[in-house]
């Protein structure tokens, strides 16, 4: 291959999307990090002086004057990142015997399942929420056939509650885990799993063995993939939680569309950004080790 | 002495993905003793690969028995039976150090680290390889990750180590340095080894018997030179080493030789044994077996090849009919057009059983 | 070799699975037939009533939404629709030619900083969308653009672009390079080549992102959620609104058919899918 050099072409082919990127992707959240450190105007809006306190407020320095601490930030930050955390480690147990499945499955079945898998990616994200309140809201499905067969007496609360949130996200983000670790599973070499069997390993030792760790950057990336729009989501606790499910992304968007302090809200968005490249950080660094080996 | 490994009418039938049905064994008998060195030798889709798979678990027979030690084989998990294989990719784990590759059976044994190191070292270098034991596969040529391979089956000591062609990717000269140091690997250890291969010349070279195998079944079971000049039908004879088949019609016997001719004139004599006048056989020759003399067959050389040490000539006969390959040992100066006159030995001509 | 007892656990884990990911569905569709309006889990009897309802076609309305004070009419979902559809046929435009662009000029070309580039396009969808949304509602209203329906085309293209581009450069590692050469041999400038020998080769590639580049945008909810003005509403936020304000049994019926238009729109790239392997 000879990637030619510099020319009139490629200036006209990357100019669209350094432009466009450029000011609708990187401008915007340099003004969300410059609104952050802002002070929120009187009636909504801005004013142009420099204002730390809205980091105050979420992480403990205040006066108690202009701004006071209130941990319930950090606390909906712990639960944002503990959620996220609980929907990756609830997709990947869910996903992984699944994906080994479809991987031993005869090729026409295996175009059958990918298939169904991907389906619901198309399907529109608020309906399937929409479903899940309805089954569980204390007269939906779920309950209604608890009641019928006598497992309980009285419908379980489980809507507006942070089971549901989670349940809620971690159906949302099933495809997103499956996808990678499908791709991961069906590169194993088959060759050295029989390997592991014949000299004697058996079929735990072989998975612990030689399975997962060669599994593993699959479930690194559909980890990250999962996590990342796990912690800033707002949708599914919007629909599914209540006041006890309410999340980081939900700050957000009450900040700026109810309460108008647009500093605080943008405040609470660095953070989410920060927790973003962190995760993006590691993930790089670890996949740029991890090609040192052969 | 009982054999080592006894298998009976092993069967096994595939369903091809159009519906059919494929006979991968179709009742493959075989017994190998405790410290021999056995080939399966057939071309792809014979069954051998399917056979070797069946006696290391991977398969399941059908049909038909498999005892170890007298003990039935087929009832056992791949990872309980005291077989181990070198694998044809040779599916070193790649996530792992090459010690650790082969000190994996004895890891998932329970054995612990000090007691692996120790035998580890040992069996790095019955293989030529010690001191690399920190180094990863993806670091290491293709015949030193055929090594490591072979290292890692043979430290637990097995009963029985099987090969799936495991030099097919190896160049030409270290294919022939390997297959010498496989045999002498063999004899050290003690243990019984089933080689699968598609190349007749290396199982001619290190078998102790070889198994022809065609379409899921046995053609024969011998040791090389019996395979080799004794062939019981002509697709063993055609398999192994290159060969002259004559179908000729036997002339008359005279004391203790027959008189034969081809269809179009050609004479050979033969060994007298109980042919009569009149009878159709076919007859094999090996090149080998000619010899460039003033007396014989006549022809003219249309094509001679160079092999280093000797000369490959194909020799058209003067009556006609195919090419006859000769090998011969001084073919100096042995030119294309030149005539020449091919001798044989009666006594080396092979008759098949069979077509 | 397979483990009989394993393996039948694993096919039933799995199917149970499936069940799992497709039950809310078939429940959605299952309510949207039930003439119940109050309690969706007891059966009144078959009816089309809420889909010719959607429709306008007929006059019934359920004593829910007239007790309460609000009046969905046909007219503002048909509204949505129409304002999804025209914002993805924009959407899917601009970004499959900024996305495609992209993709060829790094599989092509070389220079400094196209590591960087690979980098940076891979941001857009790894940010979430939340901090996007917000990001650009800022810069608008700081800018003094008002927020309309092009506000909406501009959010969806900063994502989308990068969708496209991954997969058009997928397509393009696959594609011989050779031929490109020979073109340029044969006497053809970089453009006409880009016309005439890659352009046609990463076809199946660039209506594949552009299929995507479409479904994903009739789907955004988070950054339209954001960025639209008050006069526009796409379907999802319409949607998003309703359940908002409560469940309404006509919501079934529009839920059943977009997972109706899902099928049929993911058929649709599959068959293109198993049409590219030419």
């Amino acid at each position: 291959m000879a990637p030619r050099r510099q020319s009139v072409v490629l200036g006209l082919l990357l100019a669209p999307v350094t432009l466009f990127l450029g000011i609708f992707f990187l401008l915007p959240l340099c003004i969300i990090a410059v609104f952050s450190l802002l002070s929120p105007g009187l009636y909504g809006g801005v004013e142009w002086s420099f204002y730390h306190w809205n980091y105050g407020r979420i992480f403990g320095w205040a006066d108690g004057i202009i701004e006071i601490f209130e941990p319930i930030y950090l606390q909906i930050l712990w639960r944002s990142l503990s959620f996220a955390a609980l929907t990756v480690v609830l997709t990947l147990i869910l996903c992984y015997p699944v994906a080994f499945w479809v991987s031993r499955l005869s090729e026409r079945w295996r175009l059958v399942f990918m298939f169904l898998i991907t389906l619901p990616f198309f399907s529109s994200l608020i309906v399937r929420l929409y479903a899940w309140l309805l089954i569980l809201k204390p007269t939906g499905l779920f309950n209604t056939v608890l009641l019928s067969l006598g497992v309980i007496s009285e419908p379980l609360e489980i809507l507006y509650t942070p089971t549901a949130v989670v349940l809620g996200m971690v159906y949302v983000m099933v495809p997103f885990m499956f996808l990678p670790l499908y791709a991961a599973v069906d590169n194993l070499d088959r060759a050295q799993v029989e390997a592991s069997l014949d000299l004697g390993a058996n079929r735990v030792q072989t998975f612990l063995k030689v399975v997962l760790p060669q599994t593993l950057p699959g479930i690194m990336g559909g980890a990250v993939i999962v996590f990342i729009p796990s912690v800033g989501n707002f949708v599914v606790p919007d629909v599914l939680g209540g006041a006890k499910g309410l999340m980081i992304g939900n700050l957000v968007e009450q900040q700026f569309l109810s309460a108008r302090n647009w500093p605080f809200g943008s405040a609470l968005s660095m953070i989410i950004m920060a927790v973003v490249l962190t995760v993006l950080l590691i993930s790089v660094t670890r996949a740029r080790k991890a090609g040192g080996h052969a | 002495m009982a054999p080592l490994l006894e298998i009976r009418e092993a069967r096994r039938t595939f369903v091809t993905p159009e519906g059919g049905r494929l006979a991968a064994l179709d009742g493959v008998s075989l017994d190998v003793g405790a410290n021999e060195f056995v080939t399966l030798l057939g071309p792809s889709g014979c069954g051998k690969t399917t056979l070797l798979r069946a006696i290391s678990g991977f398969e399941t027979l059908d049909s038909g028995t498999m005892r170890l030690d007298g003990a039935d084989l087929t009832a056992l998990p791949p990872f309980r039976r005291p077989v181990n294989t070198v694998f044809q990719s040779y599916a070193l784990f790649g996530h792992m150090t090459v010690a650790r590759n082969v000190g994996y059976a004895l890891e998932v044994a329970g054995l612990g680290r000090a007691g692996r190191e120790a035998r580890v070292a040992e069996a790095l270098e019955k293989v030529g390889l010690a001191g690399m034991g920190a180094r990863r596969p993806g670091q290491l040529s293709g015949g030193q990750r055929q090594r490591v391979a072979l290292a890692r089956a043979i430290i637990a000591k097995p009963r029985l180590l099987l090969l799936d062609e495991p030099l097919s990717a190896l160049d030409r000269n270290l294919r022939q340095q390997m297959q010498l140091e496989l045999k002498t690997l063999q004899h050290s250890l003690g243990i019984a080894f089933i080689f699968v291969t598609h190349d007749q010349e290396e199982a001619l070279t290190m078998s102790d018997r070889i198994v022809v195998m065609r379409a899921g079944r046995i053609e024969q079971i011998g040791t090389p030179r019996d395979i080799y000049r004794r062939p019981k039908n002509r697709f063993v004879a055609e398999f192994i080493g290159e060969t002259n088949l004559f179908p000729v019609t036997v002339d008359r016997v005279e004391g203790a030789e027959a008189l034969a001719r081809t269809a179009e004139g050609m004479e050979l004599r033969l060994p007298a044994h109980g042919r009569r006048s009149g009878e159709q056989l076919t007859a094999i020759l090996r090149p080998a077996d000619f010899a460039l003399s003033a007396t014989g067959i006549p022809g003219r050389v249309t094509r001679a090849v160079y092999l280093g040490s000797d000369l490959y000539i194909f020799v058209a006969p003067q009556a006609g009919g195919p090419e006859i390959r000769v090998i011969a040992r001084d073919g100096a100066g042995i030119e294309e057009g030149a005539t020449v006159h091919l001798a044989h030995d009666p006594a080396r001509v092979h008759v098949l059983e069979a077509a | 070799m397979r483990n009989p007892v394993g393996w039948a656990a694993l096919t039933a884990f799995s199917l149970a699975f499936f069940a799992f990911i497709y039950a809310p569905l078939f429940v959605i569709i299952g309510y949207s037939f039930n003439s119940n309006p109050v309690n969706m889990m007891i059966w009144e009897h078959f009816t089309f009533d809420w889909y010719t309802g959607l429709l306008g076609l007929s006059d019934r309305t359920t004593d829910v939404s007239n007790r309460a004070a609000y009046v969905e009419s046909t007219d503002q979902m048909l509204a949505a629709l129409r304002t999804s559809l025209t914002v993805a046929l924009f959407t899917t435009t601009i970004s499959t030619v900024i996305g495609t662009a992209t993709a060829i000029a790094l599989a092509r070309y070389r220079f400094r900083l196209r590591g960087f580039y690979n980098g940076f396009l891979m941001l857009p969808m790894m940010m979430p969308d939340i901090v996007l949304g917000i990001g650009l509602l800022i810069f608008f209203v700081t800018i003094g653009m008002n927020l309309s329906m092009l506000t909406i085309i501009i959010g969806h293209c900063t994502f989308l672009t990068s969708y496209v581009f991954i997969i058009v450069q997928a397509r393009i590692a696959g594609i011989d390079p050779a031929l490109e050469e020979a073109s340029a041999d044969l006497g053809a400038s970089e453009w006409v080549t880009l016309r005439k020998v890659l352009l046609p080769q990463l076809a199946p590639g660039i209506l594949g992102g552009a299929l995507l580049a479409f479904v994903i945008s009739m789907d955004d909810l988070v950054i339209t959620y954001f960025v639209s003005g008050t006069g526009d509403t796409t379907l999802p936020v319409f949607i998003f609104g309703m359940i908002r304000r409560g469940v309404k049994p006509e919501i079934n019926a529009i839920a059943t058919l977009i997972i109706l238009a899902s099928v049929v729109i993911a058929a649709l790239g599959l068959w293109l899918r198993s049409r590219k392997t030419d």
